[in-house]
């Protein structure tokens, strides 16, 4: 049953790339900029993302994601997301076209182009983010729901469930698990817990940590 | 005790209603959330006709009613257009706008 929802996902994703930072959500609005790090642990070892984005207007960003592990610099990964919002009444959603590019910033000279394609809705109590995406060698489907809960004095707690599946090369793997993204302002924290329910690849063992903290201005 | 107690903050409202004739209300389509609010606020606040010392630094967001409202200066004229302008570039929708009334203002003294 697994290899075939692989192949389903893998069908309907053909040249798309992932981009979902911490900070899918904001800034929003124009101008708007923002800092974040993230620290993964997956296979074990630790990668540090140090990332950045800027709002041109809502519907035009640029991010930048630089990873860090082992005392080297890796690929960065520059991207501009586009988006196209809908608002109505007590819910906004909006449809993502990401383009991107992995830079050899680590090293090498291979540059890799990428592109995802997402969709994300909120309400007052509930929301959904699903991306699909390609880049390189990888393509994968990226999937958040669940709860929202505003204290109405400045922040908001979203506990959510994550479903992530990736093919590449090296083989497929699908992980899931709960994530909680906390703001307060312009503060954001995400953490998440995932596990391997499914591991056919040479190029990933067991479970993924992720912390993340991010400030917009 | 509570009958008493609401009656006094629906009098101290509408006793101190001149003193919030120049405040108003925007509905705003898609304004859920917390930080959609953060964005709005920041936008709104940079006008020279908010008046800071009201609300939290002149505007106050309700993201349960999805309405956005914002202090006047005194001496200040609203600039429907600017505020408006500023609502989108924090990336949602204005739909209309209307001065607080009676029993708006009624209802922040009881909250």
């Amino acid at each position: 049953m697994k290899p075939i929802l692989f192949v389903l996902f893998f069908t309907l994703v053909s040249n798309l790339y992932a981009h979902q930072p911490v900070m899918d959500m904001a800034p929003r609005w124009n101008n708007g900029y923002g800092v974040q790090t993230r620290v993964e642990h997956a296979n074990s070892e630790s990668t540090t993302w140090l990332e950045g984005v800027y709002t041109f207007k809502p519907s035009l960003r640029m991010t930048l994601k630089v990873p860090h592990s082992n005392g080297e610099i890796g690929d960065a990964i520059f991207a501009m997301p586009i988006k196209s919002y809908q608002n109505s009444g007590a819910f906004t959603s909006n449809w993502g076209l990401t383009p991107s590019v992995r830079m050899p910033t680590g090293g090498g000279s291979h540059w890799d182009a990428g592109l995802s394609l997402s969709y994300s809705s909120e309400s007052r109590n509930l929301y959904q983010l699903y991306d699909i995406y390609a880049m390189g060698d990888t393509t994968g489907i990226d999937i958040n729901f669940g709860l929202v809960h505003a204290d109405g004095k400045g922040s908001s707690w979203f506990t959510l469930w994550d479903i992530t599946a990736k093919d590449s090369d090296s083989g497929q793997h699908l992980l899931s698990g709960p994530v909680l993204v906390y703001f307060k302002r312009n503060l954001i924290l995400r953490a998440e817990y995932k596990f391997a329910a499914y591991d056919d690849d040479k190029n990933w063992h067991g479970d993924y940590f992720g912390f993340g903290i991010g400030l917009v201005y | 005790m509570l009958n008493k107690t609401i009656a006094i903050a629906l009098l101290s409202a509408l006793l101190s209603a001149p003193a919030l004739a120049k405040n108003y209300v925007i509905s705003v389509n898609g304004i859920v959330c917390e930080f959609c609010a953060y964005g709005v606020s920041k936008k709104i606040r940079k006008l020279p006709f908010i008046d800071p010392s009201q609300y939290d630094q002149g505007v106050k967001v309700d993201i349960e009613n999805q309405k956005v409202f914002v202090a006047l200066r005194e001496d200040a004229l609203l600039d429907k257009s600017a505020l408006f302008e500023a609502i989108e570039s924090g990336g949602y929708d204005p739909i209309d706008i209307h001065q607080v009334s009676e029993s708006e203002a009624a209802m922040e003294v009881i909250e």
